[in-house]
């Protein structure tokens, strides 16, 4: 199979993944539950997994990375502690669902910072005209996940400096792949899946936390303060009631160990570069619209088309059936689709990892050729 | 030998304090609190030797890493410090 669909979900995962994952369900408990061998085994490997995020992402505190269960886990956690009912919200045009559904459940009054398409000087200054003290909360995401559009996340944090205003940057779709330096951006959250761009497996997240007041989305055991009634007060136990996913976490300990290996440049820059080919390589195909600028400036490694003429669900089903995994339809981003224009149509979406090649770009091409002519 | 318990919040905060008092050469563990020392309930304590004791307590506030009570165990018994 050839798997161009890394922005659910990375499928090919170093092999290191796998094995911690077996290690842990055959030598570790809980963290926190015990001071016996397999839970001080369990504790090690949750701490270390918290220090490596914590180094990839310029954090000085391990214990202000939470563990989640995914990115939206992590978003309904920052978007809940920040904004209360009825809350004024400003957000970019490209949020996905684990933004918008929260928000549309608080009843929010949502702005929208709206500008066109791989346009970052557009996407700042529509943030500066909506960023008002008294605002309970920004949300951006960094990167789009329909388009790889890359949004200034570091202009949008300087606004929000100078305006007061909290930041919650959803890094769903550049953890792992773009730089991302907590202390430098002074958001109040960063929410992130681990089974993306940092390898790890399904049923994986982080919330890297800034220091502002959070609120539990789960009440339960901790492992700490047991006489206590109410949650602890402190991180990461104020947010991670209940058993933790051990193996989830041995395996994301070995996918970050990963990323910091090979690096986020070189990983970014190989994304690009297989973006590229198959951007200029739909761009030769007669009735295919590619939403990339020809340098792909801005862009991560995700890009989506549609073809003139054919349903974008017909697109991926065709592809499918020879073998090539892509996400097509509407992306779980409506708002995104909005700010396109192609929430009529879908797009067919391609994202991809550092596994994937320069050859599984030309076959793919080559399947599209068959497709459209 | 007598050590020092020093009471941590959390695992992870035991942790923290591990790691960084390692950085420093100084040898300690980390085990479950003794019930009658907690309150709360449910601890971790960074043990620690005697002579450590005065350098672990600056380093750890260096950091803030402040820890939520110290005792000194001696012959088994346990008697609070001040931190």
């Amino acid at each position: 199979m050839i798997y161009f669909d890394s922005a659910a979900t990375t499928f090919q995962k170093p092999p290191a993944v796998a094995s911690a994952m077996m290690t842990a369900l055959h030598t570790m408990s809980s963290p926190g539950r015990g001071g016996y061998g397999a839970a001080m085994r369990a504790a090690e490997t949750a701490f270390a997994c918290r220090s490596e995020a914590a180094e990839l992402f310029h954090l000085d505190n391990p214990e202000q990375v939470v563990f989640t269960m995914n990115a939206t886990h992590a978003l309904n956690i920052a978007i809940k502690s920040l904004v209360p009912e009825g809350g004024s919200v400003v957000v970019s045009g490209w949020e996905h669902n684990a933004v918008t559904r929260p928000l549309t459940a608080l009843k929010a009054n949502v702005s929208v910072a709206e500008g066109p398409l791989f346009d970052r000087d557009a996407a700042a200054e529509a943030f500066a005209r909506v960023i008002k003290p008294g605002v309970d909360a920004v949300i951006c995401t960094h990167v789009s996940n329909v388009f790889g559009f890359v949004l200034p996340v570091e202009e949008i944090a300087g606004i929000c400096r100078e305006q007061g205003v909290p930041l919650i940057i959803d890094a769903s779709q550049s953890a792992g792949i773009l730089p991302l330096d907590m202390q430098a951006l002074s958001a109040d959250f960063v929410a992130m899946p681990g089974h993306k761009g940092l390898y790890g497996p399904q049923g994986t997240g982080l919330l890297l936390c800034g220091g502002r007041e959070t609120k539990p989305l789960l009440e339960g055991g901790t492992g700490s303060i047991s006489v206590q009634q109410e949650m602890p007060d402190f991180l990461p136990d104020r947010l991670e009631a209940g058993t933790h996913n051990i193996p989830g976490i041995a395996g994301l300990l070995e996918g970050i160990r990963f990323v910091r290996q090979q690096g986020t440049d070189r990983i970014c820059g190989h994304e690009r570069l297989l973006a590229q080919m198959a951007a200029e390589g739909l761009r030769e195909l007669p009735g295919v619209r590619v939403f990339a600028r020809p340098d792909l400036a801005d862009q991560a490694g995700v890009v989506s088309f549609t073809v003139e003429g054919k349903d974008v669900e017909e697109v991926g089903r065709m592809l499918g059936e020879r073998d090539i995994a892509v996400r097509a339809g509407t992306h779980c981003a409506p708002l995104a689709h909005r700010s396109a224009g192609t929430l009529e149509s879908g797009t067919v979406r391609l994202s991809f990892s550092a596994w994937n090649t320069p050859a599984e770009i030309l076959q793919f091409l080559s399947a599209m050729e068959e497709i459209v002519y | 030998m007598e050590h020092y318990l020093i009471i941590a919040r959390s695992v992870t905060h035991a942790q923290r304090m591990q790691k960084l008092l390692g950085r420093s050469g100084i040898r300690s563990g980390i085990f479950r609190a003794p019930r009658e020392l907690t309150d709360l309930g449910c601890a971790y304590a960074v043990q620690i030797q005697r002579p450590d004791l005065t350098q672990a307590l600056m380093l750890l506030h260096r950091e803030r890493l402040e820890p939520v009570q110290i005792y000194l165990e001696q012959k088994g018994f346990y008697r609070e410090v001040s931190p």
